[in-house]
């Protein structure tokens, strides 16, 4: 069977791995941040707010599966994403200048030459360096105000409650911010909560540096999913 | 089932990286685990010894109990008239706040 000519190229971009561990965040994080606000703000009565923080437990502790499984299974995923994070250089000082184009192609309706990028740009990266670290924070702490409140220094607290609160308020709107721009990235939004392929073509687009240097043709009898031996 | 062409290729992860990544996360846990387990024995530590103190007193005193306390009947003959009185009541009866509520 020839691949070539049937249909265009595909780049597999989300890991199996990686896929479950965004559905992890998915059922954990959001529904942590959404009744996050509800505790902060108290919308409705003392019952629903009570609820709210039922279900914030509940998405914490589905957060920490998620975390210890990927980070169990996953550590050279971990490392790569900590590689691609901490890559820095003057192409995203430019590519930050202008936004990465999204304003021009949102708002002006044109495109504008961007610099180009590897498996995560500029914005994606910053977002990386923000979750990786805020949400270390926001689960340690999460659970010493859940366990140790009675036992812990109230100065400690008083802090980790300040910080879990003003982490999780910009967390949650940066993941706003995330989930409409995954939308608006189709190609990719359908990768991570489908079968984890882009065409070669939308990666050439947007991961020109990553194409060029981090991928590599697979095998023929080696095409699945399931049976290439996931990084 | 996913077919695709391309595949990243597979990241090398050097023992340096590894044992870095895994020192983090397990001095880190290392650390929380210590924090809570010293501050659960502080605790106990603390709560026996003030037993502790508290039965020690007790087994000093020369009047032991607090109907025969003669600054405690003296106050309620001059100020609260008797325990249980409404004043007493008021001043002294804990009121309890129902803490199971999280939110």
């Amino acid at each position: 069977m020839s691949y070539q000519g049937e249909r265009e190229p595909r780049v597999l971009k989300h890991r199996l791995s990686s896929r479950l561990f965004h559905w992890g965040l998915v059922l954990g994080f959001i529904p942590a941040a959404i009744t996050g606000f509800i505790i902060w703000l108290k919308p409705g009565s003392e019952e629903f707010v009570n609820m709210a923080m039922k279900v914030h437990i509940i998405g914490a502790a589905i957060l920490t599966v998620a975390v210890i499984s990927y980070s169990s299974v996953s550590i050279n995923r971990i490392v790569a994403f900590i590689r691609q994070i901490s890559e820095w250089g003057y192409n995203d000082f430019k590519w930050m200048m202008v936004g990465g184009g999204y304003a021009h192609k949102m708002i002006l309706k044109k495109e504008i030459s961007v610099p180009p990028m590897g498996k995560l740009n500029s914005g994606q990266k910053s977002m990386g360096i923000l979750m990786f670290h805020g949400g270390i924070f926001l689960l340690f702490s999460g659970w010493i105000l859940y366990s140790f409140i009675p036992l812990a220094p109230k100065e400690l607290i008083y802090w980790l409650d300040f910080g879990h609160l003003w982490i999780g308020v910009f967390l949650g709107l940066c993941t706003l911010a995330h989930i409409f721009l995954g939308i608006y990235n189709w190609e990719d939004f359908k990768a991570m909560f489908g079968d984890g392929t882009i065409p070669l073509s939308v990666a050439q687009h947007h991961n020109p540096l990553w194409v060029e240097r981090d991928i590599e043709s697979v095998q023929k009898d080696h095409k699945s999913d399931s049976e290439v031996i996931p990084v | 089932m996913a077919s695709y062409d391309y595949v990243e290729k597979a990241v090398k992860v050097s023992r340096r990286e590894f044992l870095q990544v895994v020192g983090v996360a397990g001095a880190v846990m290392w650390s929380g685990a210590y924090i809570a387990t010293d501050l659960i024995q502080d605790r106990s530590k603390y709560i026996k010894m003030r037993a502790q103190g508290i039965y020690k007193d007790d087994a000093k005193a020369k009047v032991r109990q607090s109907h025969n306390n003669q600054a405690l009947n003296e106050m309620y003959s001059k100020f609260a008239q008797k325990p249980l009185s409404p004043l007493s009541e008021e001043l002294f009866h804990t009121r309890y706040t129902d803490r199971t509520k999280l939110g």
